[in-house]
Order: C-alpha cells, then structure tokens, then sequence
C-alpha cells in the first residue's frame, strides 16, 4: 500500500512531466480514434451509398437466381413470403422487383436495356429512387408509364410523354412488347444506370414478361445496417431451401472487394500513427528516466530493492496510463459527435468526383461505441509496453553509476 | 492421264452416280418444294416446365418465308418474315413491324431451342458449305447417306461442320448434327414419324436437341403441309404480314 502512496506522490512531485505524459496519451487516444472513425465512417457512407443505388443491403431470390439471372429463375410473391420477411426484427421494409433484360425501341433506334418493375413507394424506401427525377413526375401506383435512365433518354430521343417501345422474352420464353408513355427521367450518378435503366410499376412489367405475381427480388430495408449479415442468416434459416439470401457484399463482390483493399490501405496509415504516438510516449518517458536517474540510484544505493522501485513505477505507469486513456477518451467523444452530425465537407475536383458518382461529397465520422474502447485500449496497452522501458532501465541502473553526477 | 485422274478422282466422290450436292438439293427440294405451307405445332420443354405453341408457315424457295404465331392467345399474330438474310417481325401488341438487329440474330426464337438466325441460315446450307459423302448409315431402318458439310473458307457462318443424313430412297433429312469452330457438338436435330404427307413421304416430327443444356428441347410436329402451291411473291412483303392474321 505505500508503494502506491509512493507511486501517488511521485506522480504530483513534478506535475509538469506528468501532464506532459498524460496529455501526450490522451492525445495518442484523440488521433487514434479520430483516425478509426473517420475510417469506418467514410467507408459505411461508402457502402450507404453504392448498396442504395440499386442493391440493398440484402436481397431474397428464388434459389439459384444469382448464378443465372434470368426470368425462369423468378418467385412467386405471396403474403406468406412478405409476412416472413417484415416479420423479422430488423427488416423495416421489403420491396420486390421484377428484372429484365429488354431491347428499348423509339423511333427507328433501339438499345438494350435493364428493365426494373416496382412498388414506386417501396421502391423509394430502399434507393430514394424519386430523388433522381430531373424531369416529369413519379410512377404512382397504377401508372402505366415507365421511368427511363437519362443517358438512355438521350440516346433514343425521348421527351416526356414519349412513347417507349420494350420487346423481349418473358416468363417461360414467351413474347414480351409493350408500348410505355415516358413519365420521367431519372439521373444516375452511375453511366451503367444511366444508360440502360427503365422503370415500371410491377404489375405492368409482370403483364409484360407474362410473369403474373412474380419478381426477381426482395430488396430488404434494414432497420440497422450493422446487423446483415446476422439478419442475413437469420432470415436464410427462416426462409428455407427454396430462396436464397444474399448481402450486398456477396451481390456486389467487386465493391466489397474493392472497398477491403482501400480499408488495407487505411490500416498501413494507421500503424504509421500509431509507430508515431508510440515514439511520442516513449520519449517522455527516457526524459522522465533521464530527469530521475540520480533519484532512482539514490533510492537503491540507501537500501530499497530493485523490485519494490520496478513496483513503484509500474504503479506510476498505469495511473499516468489510465488517466491518459480516460480524458483522451473523453475529449474525443465531443470531437467525434461534432463530425458525425456536421460531416466534413471535401471540396474541389475531390468533391466533383464524388458528386459525377451521386454521393454527396462528405466524410462522416461513425459514431460506433466499439471504436472508443478498442482504440482506447490498443492506446493503454501500447502505454504499458512502453512503460516497460524505465523497468529495463531500472534492472540495469548501478547506483554507484547513478549516483555520479 | 490428267483426265483419267480427275475421272476417279470424281467417282469416289459419287454414289450411285450423285455427288452429295445433288443429293442435298434433292432433299431439299424433296422436303421443301418449290413452295410449302404447313401448320405445326411446337414444343419447348424444359427441365420443370413446358409450352406450345401453334404455328402457320408459308415458304418460296430458299429466301422467302413467313411464320405466323397463331396461339397462345398471348402470342397470337405474331408474324416472322424472312427476305433473303433478314429478318421482320409484326407485332401486333405494338402495331409495330421491327428488323431484327443483327445483335438479336443469335437469340433464341421465340424461346425456343432455334435461333433467329436458324430461320435465316437455312438458304445458306447448299450455297455456302462445301458437301461431301463420307459414308452410310441406317436410322430407324432406313438406309442413308451420310454428309458433312464444311463452310467454304470466307463465308460467315455459324457452324464449323454440320453432319447430316439423307433418307436414300425418299430424299428425307433424317438427322442433322450441328458443331462449332472447335468441332464440339452444339445442336443435334432428328427426324421422326414418317408419313404420307400431300403426296411425299416426310418425317412429322423434329427434335432440336442442344448439346449442353440437359433436360432441354424444342419438338416440331408438322400438323398438316402442302407442297407446291401457287404463292405470289407479293405475298411475302412487310406491307402483307399485317394482314395474315385477320
């Protein structure tokens, strides 16, 4: 116990140095958590973004869809499916689609193009598709008309109200070819999109492929997007053998991919950061040493044991350690709340480039409760390592050596 | 000497004194006449579903054809006109007639095992394939030739050799393999049900089987079929196949 009352002392014999090892902790804490959320911000807005283009977190098809991606491997969408699906705790809306491949026809020009039947307001949940109108009205429920992809609108010539001439195969091989008033056009910050996407409302693309109450796809709406892919499983065991339950990362395996190899990259830049913060602390503590080194050979020359004085600082180590940890902590917790409701805005060609691709030109900070804690503690663990140094220090100190001044 | 050499030479590719052009223009003009009209009807059957469908057709020669979909309801008075090396499409849906681009020629035809370009190609067997006998044999007792066909260098074609076997005495195609570039097998088709029809012995029924999808094939049966009526050319005009269904 008077080790401790020692350690307590020592530490507020010289508060300047122990300020300066604490704040430089709980600075370490404030940059190393910045760092993490800024990561995992940028990159869940990252995936926010691409999976609400078009994907959705999860989807549900009929077994076998995602290898061959055709009509005959559609489903039947019945009550006993959705009320399965909105069921599950942490879907808050299905939407179903009916998707095809089709050749767009006006005038004497045609173009092939992806065809989506959907449940506008549904559909409006899961990609805010209504936010990408530039030009005419919404589908409403009911419509007979079609949405089509801006670039697509350009190519083929069409103005509102135009008439687009689909032809294709259905359900089963049957003919597909309907003629569709344009009620908008849509802007995609994706070319892909932009070019080849039109829109109907599923009852009208299911009268046209012949494919009566069938989609391709549920695209699921998760109340929270952490949790998909233990939803993902959830839902895969409820649902059974004749669906199949796909995340975007299994949908969209390019971008998951691509998005592991930049968070890689990321992770590089922060083991730099943390080789800095580690240097940071240990040089204060070689001051410290350095500053006590006539201290310390007195205290062993008078008698005291190495291992009681290895105590003594170990004590130091950790209360200097902690208390780093707790304030850096707690300073980053304002810090990081303020980036997370008012994200950084990039601007410039970065911002340009972000905004050609739809996003909006932000880098958020994720508020995620695990980052403070893991960081925190990776900061609190490196302290203690490092506090190693005076011990090694201390086992090699001759007092006789110490003590010449 | 030269001559004698060219003399044999001949011989061996003759059989009963025909060479295997002869005997395919002979079939030809055995299975298709000068013209035709036939009603069939196909089936498209598929691992786990199947469909039919009833069809009209009127042909002249080899670069003239009109195909008219006359059920399902869904599919009723769709109508295909073939000119030479392309292809219209009247739909009545749209009350639209559409030349197939070139992009949609190797798609399926109406979902069936046939492409669109099989509906074109067809003209092109005895005109842009060199023919050669390479031997007998017997399908469902008849005797046969045997013919492969190989395209003549600089032609764009689909098939890298096509196998084929004539019917000796009646000039009927009992069965026809079709094979890519590599030489793999991609599409086998078989005649069956041979019967008197208007006059000529003919198989009733073909099997288009392709080779790499399992469970798979479409199945024609020749309902009824005339040779060698009277068709005007006029009858095979875009301006025309609006008019067949009504």
């Amino acid at each position: 116990m008077w080790l401790l009352h020692l350690a307590w002392r020592n530490i507020w014999r010289n508060k300047w140095r122990t300020w300066i090892t604490v704040s430089a902790l709980s600075f370490a804490v404030l940059l190393s958590v910045l760092a993490e959320s800024l990561k995992e911000g940028i990159f869940d807005n990252l995936i926010k973004n691409v999976v609400g283009f078009h994907t959705g977190m999860i989807q549900v098809h009929q077994m076998g869809y995602q290898e061959a991606q055709q009509l005959d491997n559609s489903f039947r969408v019945n009550d006993t499916l959705q009320a399965k699906l909105l069921s599950h705790p942490n879907v808050s809306a299905c939407s179903f689609r009916l998707e095809s491949f089709v050749l767009a026809c006006a005038g004497d020009k045609s173009k092939g193009c992806m065809l989506s039947g959907i449940v506008p307001n549904e559909e409006d949940k899961v990609t805010r598709l209504s936010e990408k109108l530039i030009a005419g009205h919404f589908l409403q429920s009911g419509d007979n008309g079609i949405l089509i992809g801006q670039g697509l609108a350009k190519k083929l010539d069409l103005r509102i109200e135009d008439t687009l001439v689909l032809i294709g195969q259905g359900y089963h091989g049957a003919m597909a070819a309907g003629h569709y008033p344009v009620r908008g056009i849509l802007r995609f910050g994706i070319a892909e999109m932009n070019d080849h996407f039109v829109y109907l409302n599923l009852p009208v693309a299911q009268e046209l492929l012949d494919a009566e109450e069938r989609a391709t796809a549920g695209i699921l709406l998760l109340k929270n997007d952490d949790d998909f892919i233990l939803t993902r499983k959830q839902l895969s065991a409820h649902l059974g053998n004749s669906y199949e339950v796909m995340t975007w990362e299994e949908l969209l395996p390019e971008m998951s991919q691509h998005i592991k190899t930049d968070s890689g990259d990321m992770r590089i830049v922060q083991w730099i950061l943390y080789f800095l913060i580690g240097f940071g602390i240990l040089s204060t503590l070689i001051m410290m040493m350095l500053e006590r080194k006539y201290e310390t050979g007195m205290l062993l020359a008078l008698g005291m044991p190495k291992y009681k004085l290895m105590l003594v600082l170990v004590c130091e180590s950790l209360l200097t350690v902690i208390t780093g940890c707790v304030i850096g902590i707690l300073l980053s917790i304002p810090v990081i709340a303020r980036l997370h409701l008012q994200p950084l805005r990039v601007s410039g060609d970065f911002a340009k480039a972000y905004e050609r691709f739809g996003f909006e030109p932000v880098f958020p900070a994720s508020n995620h409760l695990h980052i403070f804690y893991t960081q925190g503690l990776f900061v609190l663990v490196l302290g203690i390592l490092l506090s190693l140094y005076p011990l090694i220090r201390i086992m090699r100190t001759q007092p006789l050596e110490a003590l010449k001044k | 000497m030269k001559f004698l050499i060219l003399f044999f030479a001949s011989l061996t590719l003759c059989s009963n004194g025909q060479t295997a052009t002869e005997i395919l223009e002979k079939s030809e003009q055995k299975m298709r006449g000068n013209t035709l009209q036939a009603e069939m009807i196909l089936q498209i059957i598929r691992p786990g579903w199947m469909r039919e469908m009833s069809i009209k057709t009127w042909m002249k020669g080899r670069d003239l054809a009109v195909i008219l979909v006359t059920s399902p309801a869904r599919e009723k008075g769709i109508t295909f006109l073939k000119r030479q090396k392309e292809v219209w499409n009247w739909i009545p849906a749209l009350e639209k007639t559409i030349k197939l681009p070139p992009s949609m020629m190797s798609q399926s035809w109406m979902g069936t095992d046939f492409t669109n370009d099989d509906l074109v190609k067809e003209s092109s067997i005895v005109r842009e394939y060199t023919h050669r006998i390479i031997g007998d044999t017997l399908i469902d007792g008849r005797s046969c030739h045997l013919l492969e066909l190989l395209p003549l260098p600089e032609t764009a074609v689909v098939w890298g050799k096509i196998i084929t076997a004539i019917d000796k005495k009646d000039y009927m195609e009992m069965m026809a393999r079709f094979y890519d570039e590599e030489g793999a097998l991609m599409n086998s088709m078989y005649g069956y049900d041979v019967k008197m029809m208007d006059g000529r012995w003919i198989p009733t029924r073909y099997e288009m089987i392709p080779a790499d999808k399992k469970g798979q094939k479409t199945v024609l049966h020749y309902e009824s079929i005339l040779f060698d009526r009277h068709l005007e050319d006029r009858f095979f005009s875009i301006d025309h196949i609006r008019k067949i269904a009504y």
